[in-house]
């Protein structure tokens, strides 16, 4: 019914109102006529002081909720609905402190009921918090207004106490003059108190019981939490409290008030791109996060020219995090930044680019990248941090603690890259939940150095992750090996060595994943891919190996990191070569290699993504795999980074059936540490030194890793020797990976 | 005097492009809060960290609105003893954030929201259910937003 003048005037619903009314009013005067003069003299004064005081809370509280707006919602604008109207459900579901409600549409007042609202019929209104429509007051009974029903209720009742009792006591005293005018009419007067007595105390009882449990009238007659939890309870002693001292609701229908002028004239300010914040959640297949992308693309080209920062990683800015991923978004080639890592959900790896491009892209396939996109993928967000030298990103991956040290380590083809193909390992290790346990440790020891803080905090942090990326994207492709040094010495790998023996045990606690010689497909990333990577880690280490050790020597010096290094993406899977090459040429910082040998053994395991990363992230759980071990083997610093691929090759099936997409990979690592170990090596020197290397990353047994230094040397004749094993195997994207079979 | 001019009306010089209404966060129960999530709307109209800081006071202001603490106490008691007449001479606690709520609207306006071609109506005006963001269209760039 419209709200205007067209109501009409129904004279019958007042008809209980005015009932009330009179009668209240009529019996209490009635009362004080004639029966308190003589109570006064008989007892005393206070008798009528009492029962006025107690009439007149009675009338106000009365008058409080027949008068007050009990808490009606205007209409809603048309604006408002207009969408909602045709094509809207008619329940919404919304969850009140984890119990899912449900809002109802209200066609009369167009918009979805909030919850504890009902519309009432006779008011023609939806209510807040709406108890019932109560015809003695004529009055819907609703948020501002409850209390003061409830205390009319209680007034009432004592009040109808007191007349009935003073009355009683006047009869009784004048039991011989009960025909007399005063006599009859406290007769009257208690008949009409003891007829509404019954009535008025049940309804008070069951408003009392109401208001302990938190509930309005409407929950409990409609059964909506019969048997179930009451959301909006605060408890007895609170939702007493609740009702009698919460501060008077505002009214809702208010006049149109003067409003404010307020000038509004084009041209308007608009955000600038660069001061945008990306948040960005990392989101790992299990995890969700969202990443806005406030910022457009075109500050992506800012990134790409930013020089590489050879500084402490990780420059906090949220906005180029963004540029990042506009970066990755916009498919730029060849430069770290520029890598399309953006498959819109993890399983999307429309994007892998072949290694060479963009290690993270294959490390991490699309999920990552999603991430950055929208709020999909959860690896976009790992992408993004993974590509950042710094670990720093990680933290937001969420993954973080899991899968970047994994990550960092077998990535670190450059800082760029393999934080990113780290990050994004560890983001797929995170949702397998299974490096968990380690990945943190070694998640936040990699991120030490200037990463540490943002790892430290595991913690999907907005956009911190951001300041690893902007490293990765700043510099575009070219990093320096300086810069790769510096970061990598800087750069979570470092810490990553220290990982290792917390990775370790987490890898041995995963089973290896069942190698799958079949072709690499990226939906099927895990175990080909982990395998191609695997070859190509041990090709690239063998070829490293070959190469004066100088170049890669670090500590880490694997093959991967030269990838990871150089191109980011592109050396992720380049042909078996090409890994060695990479590493060979790069002659990235040892520390960088190492770091990321440990991770690429993990990683290459684990996440197939990019040929550094995973060799270092394989490395890293997978000490004892030797596959991946050839970039990942050197855990520690100083051994001969590279492993020849030779002994990685078969464990590189194995870590490749391994790695699943972005969650599967971070099992990878684990597995190809466990692979190491268990199965005898290819070549043994090598693959002792690969176990090595994971030992000492992953906590493999030590004395595995003792060999490893020395055992690198060693197993570089083996590798070659291995090359002829190796089946290529053709991925997503046109990659081709070794896979020594 | 009361203007009762509608805040499109106030505006001449822009026209409306759209409305973004910020929904209601029931996640705690029925106290006020909005949801801070920004919406895609206003991705390329204002920067993400100043709406959802507005938003955010404006949480904390209804917070300390309906917050049960001694102010409550005493207003609801002395209502009691004087039989509801304080509310006629006495504004409620309530009421008197609802004025700075609607204080800091008026402010957030002017200095943000305007400037950027949004405007912010009191959600009180909506029954608290939402907080409507008024789009205007940016005819200095020629497009419609």
């Amino acid at each position: 019914m419209p709200n205007s003048a067209g109501k009409r005037f129904k004279p019958t619903k007042y008809i209980p109102v005015s009932t009330a009314a009179t009668l209240l009013v009529g019996s209490t005067t009635l009362f004080f006529v004639f029966t308190c003069p003589w109570l006064t003299q008989a007892i005393s004064l206070t008798v009528p002081l009492y029962n006025g005081v107690v009439f007149l809370f009675v009338l106000a509280n009365f008058s409080m909720a027949t008068f007050m707006d009990p808490g009606m919602y205007p209409r809603a604008n048309e604006d408002e609905d207009k969408d909602d109207d045709f094509r809207a459900p008619l329940y919404k579901n919304v969850e009140v402190k984890g119990i899912q409600v449900r809002m109802k549409w209200c066609a009369t007042c167009h918009f979805y009921r909030p919850p504890r609202c009902s519309h009432c019929s006779v008011c023609d209104n939806c209510v807040e918090d709406f108890d019932h429509h109560c015809p003695w007051v004529n009055n819907c009974i609703g948020r501002r207004n409850y209390r003061y029903f409830f205390l009319f209720l209680l007034s009432l009742s004592v009040h109808m106490v007191g007349v009935f009792s003073f009355g009683l006591l006047f009869v009784l005293y004048h039991m011989d003059r009960l025909g007399a005018l005063h006599t009859t009419v406290t007769l009257v007067v208690m008949c009409v108190a003891g007829l509404f007595f019954i009535p008025v105390m049940g309804l008070t009882g069951f408003h009392m019981v109401l208001v302990a449990r938190g509930r309005t009238t409407n929950e409990q007659v409609t059964g909506k939490f019969r048997g179930g939890v009451n959301p909006f309870t605060r408890g007895c002693c609170g939702n007493v409290e609740y009702v009698l001292c919460s501060p008077l609701a505002p009214r809702y229908i208010v006049d149109p008030s003067k409003k404010a002028l307020v000038s509004i004239q084009p041209p308007f300010l608009r955000p600038i791109l660069s001061d945008r914040h990306v948040t960005v959640k990392i989101n790992d297949n299990g995890i969700h996060s969202s990443i806005l992308r406030s910022k457009s693309k075109g500050s992506l080209d800012m990134l790409n020219d930013k020089p590489l920062e050879t500084g402490p990683p990780l420059p906090p800015k949220a906005d180029k995090y963004r540029e990042l991923k506009s970066h990755l978004t916009s498919s730029e080639d060849g430069s770290l930044s520029s890598k399309p890592l953006h498959p819109s959900t993890p399983a999307m790896y429309k994007y892998r680019p072949s290694f060479g491009t963009i290690p993270k892209v294959h490390y991490h396939t699309g999920g990552e990248k999603i991430s950055m996109q929208d709020e999909r993928g959860p690896g976009s967000i790992a992408e993004e941090s993974s590509r950042a030298p710094d670990y720093r990103s990680e933290p937001n991956l969420e993954l973080p603690e899991c899968s970047n040290p994994s990550l960092h380590r077998s990535f670190r083809s450059s800082p760029l890259q393999l934080d990113s193909l780290s990050l994004k390992q560890a983001y797929q290790r995170r949702d397998e939940a299974r490096l968990c346990g380690l990945e943190p440790e070694m998640v936040a020891s990699m991120a030490d150095a200037p990463c540490r803080p943002v790892f430290s905090s595991n913690t999907l942090s907005n956009r911190n992750g951001s300041l690893s990326y902007d490293s990765l994207l700043g510099p575009g492709v070219a990093l320096s090996a300086g810069e790769c040094l510096s970061r990598a010495t800087r750069s979570p790998y470092l810490p990553a060595r220290a990982p290792p023996p917390a990775y370790s045990p987490a890898a041995a606690r995963h089973s290896p994943p069942p190698r799958d010689p079949s072709p690499v497909r990226y939906d099927n990333l895990s175990k080909t891919i982990m395998a191609s990577i695997q070859e190509r880690k041990e090709l690239e280490e063998r070829e490293k190996l070959l190469q004066p050790r100088g170049r890669s020597q670090t500590p880490a010096g694997y093959p991967v990191d030269a990838d990871a290094r150089d191109s980011p993406g592109g050396r992720s899977l380049p042909p078996a070569g090409c890994y060695h090459e990479g590493l060979g040429s790069r002659g990235l910082t040892p520390p960088a290699y190492g770091s990321r040998d440990s991770l690429v053994g993990g990683a290459t395991a684990y996440a197939g993504r990019a040929a550094g990363l995973r060799g270092s992230v394989t490395s890293l759980p997978r000490a004892p795999r030797t596959a991946d071990g050839s970039m990942v083997l050197q855990g520690q610093p100083g051994e001969p980074p590279y492993r020849s691929p030779g002994h990685q090759p078969h464990r590189s099936p194995a870590a490749l059936p391994r790695s699943p997409p972005y969650t599967r990979h971070s099992p990878l690592p684990i597995i190809s540490a466990l692979e190491r170990t268990d199965s005898p090596p290819l070549c043994p020197r090598e693959e002792i030194h690969g176990k090595m290397a994971y030992g000492k990353i992953n906590g493999q047994p030590k004395d595995q890793s003792r060999l490893g230094p020395t055992a690198i040397g060693q197993g570089v004749p083996l590798s070659p020797g291995r090359h002829a094993n190796v089946k290529k195997v053709s991925g997503v994207g046109g990659t081709t990976y070794e896979i020594s079979v | 005097m009361a203007e009762t001019h509608s805040l499109q009306d106030i505006r001449q010089q822009a026209s409306v492009a759209a409305k973004v209404f910020i929904q209601r966060d029931y996640t705690n129960g029925t106290m006020c809060q909005f949801q801070t999530k920004f919406p895609s709307e206003l991705e390329s109209r204002i920067d993400k960290q100043q709406f959802e800081e507005t938003l955010r006071m404006l949480n904390n202001l209804y917070a300390e609105a309906e917050k049960l603490g001694g102010q409550s106490y005493v207003e609801g008691c002395l209502a009691c003893l004087t039989a509801y007449t304080i509310f006629l001479c006495m504004e409620t606690h309530y009421e008197k954030v609802l004025k700075k709520i609607a204080k800091y609207i008026q402010e957030q306006n002017d200095k943000i929201y305007a400037p950027r071609g949004l405007l912010l109506t009191d959600p009180i005006e909506r029954g608290l259910r939402v907080v409507e963001i008024t789009i205007f269209e940016d005819r200095s760039t020629g497009s419609g937003r």
